[in-house]
């Protein structure tokens, strides 16, 4: 169990890394975006779809990284009568299970249209990048998050104190 | 109706076992959007379209050109606090008002005012300055619950004064401009500032040994507290006054958009942050990561707040109120002070940005048909999520304060909160009813060509 939770911890590096380079390309590359038109009068064309790319990737690779520390936004109104029950375990082990298994749709949905957009041949603008990789991520990192949030509600049945400083 | 207004329920249930409010939100919305569409949950027409239409808004959320514009302001803002310029803002103001009895505390308000224009969030405003004034009023012997009262109040500012993410958010979910909602929240803003001065000085003069005066500082030191922040001001000036249109004139014909203003004023934080060694490779790298986590969770909950939103217009909901309030010939007035009267009331349980996720989209098409401004309405609501954030049982922001203080009891702060609490009823009272204090500076960036 240990080494599976140890695994996780190395494995969110590599989109946290991915994340990191997409968000600081997206600053410099708007910042000269702007240095550009308006004082060269030349505008990077594709600075809209890239700009439109760079944030799926931003969002989608750290997503299953959110999901792992527990960091969605949620309300903790009535936590201290579920600590107080000491049930707390057992609710964010069920609620972790319910969100990982309803991603179930939403994932097949997702593949569906990359997969319609890859047969229509769609692709962007100005540099031509076929839009189906961009669903293929997006499908792939929401399973990714379905299998962590599984996984991490399995973990606070059988071994809850391994998700304690989880971030 | 009823559909909708058992989700809603349904929704708040699962918000209330912990369910991420993503989940909560994104699960009720499909379910009942296959309802409205096939007339029943199993019914697998409606489900395909309610999973069409889930498909289609996590690809298209992700990647909303106009959704880059959060990323890049909390990007900013992050940067920003590595330049140490929370420290500076805060000595300015000291050396302009630490000399006044409760003083120290003003300098506080009107610090937090300062960063506010930087950073578009109201919890690390508090955060972060609860670090840099906190030590100062506790050496000059000012009383707990006044010196976190006026953090936790003044912290309050960071989502009226732009940029603000909880303005972005509202942007988003009713298709607002985003541009104009930033200059509207600068009057309000400033009058907020005005109004907690107002409370310190009313606290101070109830009560004279909560905040002593401090030292008196010469011009001379002023002038150059005021050289240290320059950088602030002119970053502030460029990514506001952008956003504005103050700067399209020839030759320079320079105007934002408002995630090109975020992309600006991200990298002149990352460059002056740099140019005061407040930066190395792995500090970038934590900010950098912070960014993506903390954008990463707004998307998601964006995510499920579009589609119960797709959910409750189908199921009829604004409409249906927009008839009730025509039957029962309620006057658009009374219609709002019922709404602020919600909100206040969720804001005693709430945390502001589910508050605002969970009601904007049943409020909206009814505050709007009743003939007010889109705009208006948006910072109305911020100014009542501001007053939530200092309102007990959960004010976030004096949560935020107990954390980062240590040693005060949340009831110290709570009754120290007091005054500023009333002070913003009174900023909220005049809002709702002088609309112009907000629409004034929109208004006037209509007139210049937008």
């Amino acid at each position: 169990m240990k080494a599976l939770v140890d695994l996780g911890r190395t494995l969110q590096r590599a989109p946290v890394y991915l994340a990191c380079v997409a968000l600081f390309t997206l600053m410099v590359m708007t910042f000269c975006d702007v240095i550009l038109r308006s004082v060269f009068n030349a505008p990077i064309e594709a600075a809209t779809e890239l700009t439109r790319i760079l944030m799926a990737i931003m969002v989608f690779s750290v997503l299953p990284v959110v999901s792992g520390h527990g960091s969605h936004i949620s309300v903790d109104l009535t936590d201290p009568w579920f600590d107080y029950m000491r049930l707390h375990n057992v609710r964010d082990g069920l609620v972790s299970l319910a969100c990982g298994v309803m991603l179930w749709w939403p994932i097949q949905r997702v593949w569906i249209l990359a997969e319609r957009a890859r047969d229509y041949g769609d692709v962007t603008e100005y540099l031509g990048i076929p839009t189906f990789y961009i669903g293929w991520f997006i499908a792939a990192s929401t399973a990714v998050t379905a299998l962590v949030l599984i996984l991490t509600g399995i973990l606070y049945f059988v071994a809850p104190k391994l998700l304690e400083n989880r971030t | 109706m009823t559909a909708a207004l058992i989700g809603f329920g349904i929704v708040l249930v699962l918000v209330l076992i912990r369910m991420p409010i993503v989940f909560a939100m994104g699960f009720v919305g499909t379910l009942g959007f296959a309802y409205e569409r096939g007339g029943s949950i199993f019914d697998e027409r409606g489900m395909k379209a309610a999973m069409s239409m889930v498909g289609r808004q996590i690809t298209d959320t992700a990647q909303d050109y106009g959704l880059s514009v959060v990323p890049l302001f909390i990007l900013m803002g992050l940067f920003v606090n590595k330049g140490g310029m929370a420290k500076e803002l805060y000595a300015v103001s000291n050396a302009f008002l630490g000399h006044m009895r409760g003083g120290i505390a003003m300098a506080t308000v009107a610090a937090c005012g300062g960063f506010s224009a930087i950073c578009g969030s109201s919890l690390a405003t508090a955060a972060t300055m609860s670090k840099v004034a906190m030590p100062e009023m506790r050496r000059y012997g000012y009383h707990d619950s006044l010196s976190t009262a006026s953090i936790a109040a003044g912290g309050t500012l960071g989502i009226l004064i732009p940029p603000s993410v909880i303005l972005v958010i509202y942007g988003l979910l009713t298709e607002t401009s985003i541009g104009k909602l930033f200059m509207a929240g600068i009057i309000p803003g400033i009058l907020g500032i005005f109004f907690y001065l107002l409370a310190v000085r009313w606290t101070v003069w109830r009560k004279p040994e909560s905040g002593p005066a401090g030292e008196k500082h010469g011009w001379g030191e002023r002038i150059s507290a005021l050289k240290s922040v320059w950088a602030v001001l002119l970053l502030f000036f460029l990514v506001i006054g952008g956003l504005y249109g103050a700067f399209d004139f020839a030759p320079l014909n320079l105007t934002f958009s408002p995630t090109e203003a975020a992309g600006m004023g991200a990298m002149g934080a990352f460059l002056i942050a740099l140019s005061r060694g407040g930066l190395t490779i792995s500090s970038t790298f934590e900010v950098l990561k912070e960014t993506a986590l903390t954008a990463a969770s707004l998307f998601a909950v964006l995510i499920g707040a579009q589609i119960f939103s797709n959910f409750i217009n189908l199921a009829g909901l604004p409409e249906a109120l927009i008839a009730m309030v025509t039957a029962y010939e309620v006057s658009p007035f009374v219609v709002i002070l019922m709404i602020l009267g919600i909100y206040i009331i969720l804001g005693c349980v709430f945390e502001s940005l589910s508050m605002l996720l969970l009601t904007v989209p049943i409020f909206f098409p009814l505050v709007t048909s009743l003939g007010y401004d889109p705009i208006w309405f948006g910072i109305v609501v911020v100014v009542v999520t501001e007053i939530s954030l200092i309102t007990p049982p959960v004010g976030l922001n004096v949560f935020i304060l107990r954390g980062v203080v240590g040693n005060v009891s949340t009831g110290t702060i709570f009754r120290g909160v007091t005054p500023f609490w009333i002070a913003d009823i009174f900023r909220l009272a005049l809002i709702v009813l002088v609309p112009i204090v907000v629409l004034y500076l929109p208004n006037q960036m209509g007139a210049m060509g937008h």
